[in-house]
């Protein structure tokens, strides 16, 4: 029996009508078009599929889309705005915090749920935080400079603003 | 050498936009109107006859498109390999009989995954189950099961293609022997005599996956007019096309590998997959794009892992450290399929011949078929079982003899210019610096040997810079656009590398223009030339050398047409900023884009294309009967390569005395890959490499229980974490190799070796006892601990 729910994603409300066993990410990635949370586990062990329903990360190969239904769900395409990438996405790309960038999005997201919650996270915060996002590629190293950098230069483009 | 304004420079991606913003477009991610989904059937007997197959229940479903078996799609044999010597035996379903739990034996293609992977159910496969082996010591013996019998090979095999004279035989497989190779340099008999110390010693390395983070995907389009668009999670087109057009008995030309970004591969998508021929195969019975994606657990269970083996070091040496004679055995456990294990019984020895110069080796090495997943390719191809292995024993031997470690190695390296046996120079070689400061970095003087439980371990690894293999050489164009911007075509494969960047940087370079004006057209077969692949650690040595020589040929066409547009001698024209400048006149100049305009108008409409290319090792062809100077993968003579690149790591551990647990302090890798074309990208490497090796030795392994793959999933095969990483220190020896583009040479593959060995000899040292086997878990570290305890 499908359901129907509305879906609001970066923002925008969707309606759907879904078969009540459909992942959050199948719906993300299939009804959607929302490509950029990636599965790579398909059981909520490796982070790839990261996205933030209201604020907190979740791993949505295992979170059922019916249950986010009113929620506010942000995924890897909301974050720039209006062209300009945020701080996160320009701190991985010049601290070379990618490679392959398959677990990026979910990296970003992950990242930003944590910088929402703690602006100025230490070392050890940032890796408690990137604990069950995993990465093959880059040997994680760049990418906690990364987001290290861009929580500075979030606080300091705040100070300036203030 | 003139002042460098782009190579050298660690500057962030080109691409890095499309990666940042979840906009890169990976197989998994491609979406075509109509298109199906594919799922596989496969195997639950390690080795068993199918007796019959019924499909017409799966059939009925609604939303089924079509069942296909392997007997539709017969005897089509692929494998990296096909050589007269070694016929692929692969075929992309089981025929008669499956020989691996996991092997497809049927495949459903259906309007979406749930419904395809329903009708699997509905599949009734009759098996009668056969003798099965998963020992490949036992599958050498008389009277053992038989995993392949006679291989018949196709028509023709892959090299009789590519210009080999024809030399057709079936296979008859002896002993479960798969492939065999036996180098010989000097005489090892003799130099045993002449030893003053000898040891043997027996190390078993098990297979590790490769956990790309994007699985195993392809997605496949008939064209009406009978061409073949595919989209793959690859390491590069050529090897995937030939395949392509082979199996489905097309033109080449006809094949169409697409761009996409590739989430990871560690060499294990270097070669041909069943499922990428079903997915092409389905798309054309159902004229439907077509799109399969393994789950993680199909890629656990039934994509190759790294190769397992089992090595066997006789060494000997005089006195005072110096190795005068080295006796390898090598058992290679397959699995059901031989895939790239010629090649990798042939780079067991090969990669270690750079380092240690050893008068008298004996290396044989045997891949042998068992009834288990069959293996690959992983960085480093067949160089972190040697080097554990190797590395290992010259700690051993240094304990025994007590002579310091650092110094031994020091003492048996080669010398740059050395002349290997085969043909191939040293003519760069910073082994010895590597070491140096690997040792220095780690504290190796101030703290060897002078805390429990406390270890510190070197691991050395040399790697290749390409082959003479297969396709062997690469091509590359460039193309001056009305607007002055350089559009580059290269076959090379972005996925992770940095490649397309690298190569923008090379051709910036040649123009000294700004890196933005160079545009980067990569991996798609149809617009670029031929490509050797992002693999034999190639790119930028041999596929970089391309460009830069594209580049070059580019820019001598527009400096001719500059001479005369701007009636100057040519030798006094110079490239500054994106500008043909006059150096006696500065008001003469003419821009990049005026330079296509006048090409059109004064030249016929000269489009201003420049090619280049380059082969790794040039002296190395076969044409016809001819042969010059041709590597042979079993007996290990003739050229190889043209360059390679070294790496050094050291390792601190720390071992808990109760849990036997062990913390890595820091670990140093000093990598000689000649210049650096981006450091940051290089440095990228090492740290890749070097955390992929901490699980190597420390947790990673394919457990198989009597022939089936027991943690296929990320909660039960464990790689690292963010919590497992500690201090890591890359360091770049100054080097230059004098045949790569801008002195470049191989990065990147010693560096996992160096670090497995490094760490390996490290935990050793630390506890005090040797272990044989990786990985080196606390319950294997507990067991040795408590012997220690208690005598």
């Amino acid at each position: 029996m499908k359901r129907r729910i509305v879906l609001r994603v970066n923002g925008e409300d969707n309606e759907l009508f879904i078969k009540p066993n459909r992942t959050l990410l199948e719906v993300l990635r299939q009804d959607l078009n929302l490509t950029g949370a990636k599965e790579a586990c398909g059981i909520g062990a490796c982070g790839a599929c990261t996205v933030l329903v209201d604020g907190n990360p979740v791993h949505s190969c295992i979170a059922l889309a019916i249950d986010v239904g009113g929620k506010e769900v942000e995924t890897v395409e909301g974050l720039s705005q209006r062209g300009k990438l945020h701080s996160l996405q320009k701190a991985f790309m010049k601290y070379h915090a990618f490679q392959c960038g398959f677990c990026t999005p979910g990296m970003i997201m992950t990242a930003k749920a944590l910088l929402q919650r703690n602006p100025l996270p230490t070392e050890e915060e940032v890796k408690k935080a990137l604990s069950g996002n995993l990465c093959r590629c880059t040997g994680y190293v760049n990418i906690i400079h990364a987001i290290m950098r861009a929580a500075e230069e979030i606080r300091r483009s705040r100070v300036a603003n203030e | 050498m003139s002042e460098l304004n782009h190579v050298t420079k660690g500057i962030q991606r080109m691409d890095g936009e499309f990666i940042v913003t979840g906009r890169a477009q990976y197989a998994v991610d491609i979406r075509l109107s109509g298109m199906l989904y594919g799922k596989i059937l496969r195997s639950p007997y390690p080795h068993a006859r199918i007796k019959d197959i019924k499909t017409a229940s799966a059939e009925k479903i609604v939303g089924v498109k079509g069942v296909v078996t392997g007997k539709d799609i017969g005897h089509r044999r692929f494998s990296f390999i096909d050589t007269p010597a070694y016929p692929a035996e692969e075929t992309p379903l089981a025929v008669d009989k499956t020989r691996f739990i996991g092997e497809g034996v049927a495949a459903v293609v259906a309007v979406n995954e749930e419904i395809a992977a329903q009708a699997l159910n509905f599949i009734e496969v009759e098996y009668e189950e056969l003798p099965a082996v998963f020992d490949p010591e036992e599958a050498f013996q008389d009277g053992a099961p038989a995993v392949h019998d006679v291989i018949e090979p196709n028509t023709t095999t892959a090299w009789e293609d590519f210009g080999i004279p024809k030399k057709l035989r079936p296979y008859k497989v002896v002993n479960n022997i798969s492939n065999k190779t036996l180098i010989e340099n000097g005489d090892v008999e003799k130099g045993f005599k002449e030893a003053d110390y000898i040891r043997e010693d027996r190390f078993v390395i098990p297979a590790t996956s490769h956990v790309a983070m994007e699985p195993h995907v392809a997605v496949a389009s008939y064209q009406p007019n009978g061409n073949l668009d595919v989209w793959l999670s690859h390491m590069g087109y050529e090897h995937k096309r030939f395949w392509f057009a082979k199996l489905l008995d097309i033109p080449i030309s006809k094949v169409r590998v697409h761009k996409t970004y590739v989430g990871g591969a560690f060499g294990g998508k270097i070669s041909f997959f069943p499922y990428e021929f079903i997915a092409a195969y389905l798309s054309k019975i159902t004229s439907r794009p077509v799109q399969v994606t393994l789950s993680r657990e199909e890629v656990f269970s039934a994509c190759p892992p790294s190769r397992r083996m089992i090595i066997t070091v006789k060494t000997g040496v005089h006195r005072e450290g110096r190795i005068i004679a080295q006796d390898v055995k090598v058992i290679d456990d397959v699995g059901a399929y031989r895939n790239s294990s010629p090649t990798a019984m042939y780079l067991t020895h090969v990669f270690r011949n750079p380092i240690y110069d050893i008068p008298n080796v004996r290396h044989e090495a045997y891949g042998v078929y068992t009834n288990k997943l069959s293996t690959l390719a992983k960085r480093g191809h067949g160089l972190p079982q040697m080097s554990f292995a190797v590395e290992s024993q010259i700690d051993m031997i240094c304990e025994d003899l007590g002579l310091d470690k650092v110094e031994m190695r020091l003492k048996n390296f080669r010398k740059k210019g050395d002349v290997l046996p085969n043909g191939d120079t040293l003519r760069s070689y910073a082994l010895p610096q590597c070491l140096k400061q690997a040792a220095e970095k780690i504290g190796w003087k101030g703290k060897y040997g002078r805390k429990r439980l406390r270890g510190l371990g070197i691991g050395t690894a040399s790697m290749f810079s390409g082959a003479h293999n297969f396709p062997f050489a690469s091509a590359a164009m460039v193309r001056l656009n009305h607007d002055g911007k350089i559009i580059l075509f290269t076959g090379q494969t972005e996925f992770g590398n940095g490649v397309d960047t690298v190569m923008a940087q090379i051709v910036a370079e040649v123009f000294n223009c700004n890196i933005d004006d160079v545009i980067v057209h990569s991996g798609d077969s149809e617009v670029c030339p031929h490509d050797i692949g992002n693999w034999l650690s190639a790119g930028v040595f041999v596929s970089g050398k391309a460009v830069m020589n594209a580049a070059l040929d580019l820019k001598g066409q527009m400096l001719t047409y500059a001479e005369e547009g701007l009636r100057t001698p040519i030798d006094q024209l110079a490239i500054v900023q994106g500008r043909i400048v006059s150096w006696s006149d500065k008001m003469k100049c003419l821009s990049f884009s005026d330079i296509s305009k006048y090409a059109i108008q004064k030249a016929s409409g000269d489009p201003l294309i420049g090619k280049g290319f380059s082969k790794c090792v040039p002296e190395v062809y076969f044409w016809r009967e001819e042969f010059n100077k041709m590597g042979s993968l079993s007996s290990g003579k003739g050229r190889f390569t043209e360059a390679y690149g070294f790496a050094a790591a050291t390792a601190e551990v720390e071992v808990h005395p109760e849990t036997g647990a062990v913390k890595i302090l820091k670990i140093v890798v000093a990598d000689d890959c000649g210049t650096p074309i981006n450091p940051a990208f290089v440095e990228g490497q090492v740290l890749s490499q070097a955390v992929m090796g901490i699980g190597d030795v420390l947790f990673e392994e394919v457990l198989m229980k009597v022939g089936k793959v027991m943690n296929p999933g990320l909660l039960e095969y464990k790689i690292p974490t963010v919590a497992d990483i500690p201090e890591i220190l890359s360091i770049i020896v100054d080097s230059y190799e004098p045949k790569g583009p801008f002195g470049a040479k191989e990065v990147g593959e010693n560096s996992r070796a160096a670090v497995i060995a490094a760490i390996a000899n490290a935990v050793c040292n630390a506890i005090g006892t040797r272990l044989y086997t990786l990985p080196m878990t606390p319950d294997r570290i507990r067991q040795v601990l408590g012997e220690t305890v208690g005598t």
